[in-house]
């Protein structure tokens, strides 16, 4: 497989805008598609485009695993966010957001039956016919799972990329989080893992509560997840493009950027591999 | 699969009692669609309906109190002054206040909690006077979308004619 993305990424918010704009070695970012506007993108996103890092519409309303019928709008939307950032990819999430005329708020699963996969097939097989450029999904972490369960989730992703030929989002902390929340190893879900169509990985900030293990993004990232990171980037041929997530109680720059470099190095990425560098090799 | 989820249209299939019957091909599936059973989860997580068949209750309680927590963190955003003079407790009361009451987005939700803590004699005078920015600002009538007020419309309407 081509590999699309390279290096270290983060997810661009504006309120980390400034201190987005001077990490070392920043290859790639994410926007949360909703919050774009295709025609008027934030000047910071702009800028870091202009700079050659690449720009990835990462949706989280498309509902893919939604019974109902995918709104045709926010398909055309994802489509015109990667046309506007000239992405060379976009990602969306294996989970449904609303059912029955109300929104959740949030990601939930999905049952892992044959039932639901068909489902999903159709949904990401539609939106693909409108995208330009590669689709990756994303599996999620969630608290619950359903009692109907046919599918392991390694499985269940593998048949699910197989009859639709998208890639695989890895996120690291949701692999740990269902693991410790579903009493399993971590680990052991990792090599299941349809690791030859990683795109690109996820790493982010949790914390446990009442025996549980929050993916809550607002916290720093844990060591069992830098380590689960290790063990993935051990298992695959190269180090992996590889991007941090934070959506609030923002650190001061200082700590968001060693969390950055830490998350690069860990994936086997240098300081030095940022553009700038490429273009003055050039 | 378990015999309590067959709760539905009767059946024409004959099934011993107690038993869960797996549908013959030629019969229709007895089992709720996909469909139904995300919008009784939905309901269930965001309107306080009672929990769908089969589900751990304990994890669908962790993911309304997470969801909660999520819409108080957005809501705060647009209620900075209100979720500032609670400080560790706006989470708890934000989730009193809406637990089982679906959202009508952040700005609605912080407002419901403003209104609430107004009626108990309980708002700061910092949070007091960004209820009463609010309120001048937008109409919000607790049922739908904040609009301007009447007169804001007139004034609108007057100067484009």
């Amino acid at each position: 497989m081509a590999e699309l993305l390279h290096g270290a990424g983060i997810g661009w918010r504006p309120e980390i805008a400034g201190v987005v704009a001077h990490l070392p070695a920043l290859r790639f970012c994410e926007v949360i598609a909703e919050a774009l506007a295709p025609a008027t993108p934030p000047r910071g996103v702009a800028e870091l485009r202009e700079r050659g890092v690449a720009v990835i519409p990462h949706g989280v309303r498309l509902s893919l695993g939604g019974a109902e019928p995918l709104l045709a709008a926010r398909v055309t939307h994802l489509a015109a966010c990667a046309a506007a950032v000239g992405a060379p990819l976009v990602s969306e999430h294996v989970s449904f957001v609303r059912a029955g005329g109300r929104e959740a708020g949030h990601l939930l699963p999905l049952p892992r039956t044959r039932e639901a996969l068909d489902v999903l097939t159709a949904n990401v097989r539609r939106t693909q016919s409108e995208l330009d450029v590669p689709l990756a999904l994303e599996p999620i972490a969630a608290l619950f799972d359903w009692p109907e369960n046919e599918f392991t989730e390694p499985d269940f992703l593998t048949e699910l990329l197989e009859r639709t030929g998208a890639l695989l989002l890895l996120d690291v902390a949701n692999v740990h989080a269902n693991a410790v929340n579903r009493g399993q190893d971590a680990r052991a879900v990792i090599d299941r893992m349809p690791l030859d169509r990683v795109a690109y990985l996820h790493m982010a900030g949790g914390a446990e509560r009442d025996g549980l293990y929050h993916d809550t993004h607002t916290d720093p990232v844990p060591e069992p997840v830098m380590a689960l990171l290790r063990h993935a980037v051990s298992r695959m041929p190269g180090p992996p493009a590889v991007m941090l997530e934070r959506d609030g109680s923002y650190p001061p720059a200082a700590q968001l950027e060693a969390e950055f470099t830490a998350v690069a190095t860990t994936a086997g990425h240098s300081r030095e591999s940022g553009p700038t560098c490429e273009r003055v090799a050039l | 699969m378990s015999a309590h989820w067959s709760a539905g249209p009767p059946r024409d299939v004959a099934v011993p009692p107690g038993e869960f019957a797996v549908s013959p091909p030629e019969f229709a599936d007895p089992t709720p669609s996909l469909a139904d059973r995300q919008a009784e989860l939905v309901a269930a997580l965001v309107t306080g309906a009672s929990d769908p068949a089969g589900f751990d209750r304990s994890r669908l309680d962790a993911t309304r109190q997470a969801l909660l927590r999520k819409r108080a963190g957005e809501a705060a955003q647009h209620w900075p002054l209100l979720a500032a003079s609670l400080g560790p407790d706006w989470a708890p009361t934000f989730a009193r206040v809406h637990a089982g009451h679906p959202s009508l987005g952040p700005l609605c939700d912080g407002w419901d909690v403003a209104r609430t803590l107004r009626g108990r004699g309980e708002l700061t005078s910092g949070a007091a006077g960004e209820l009463d920015e609010a309120d001048s600002r937008l109409f919000y009538d607790g049922q739908g979308v904040p609009r301007p007020h009447r007169t804001a419309r007139l004034r609108r309407w007057f100067r484009r004619g």
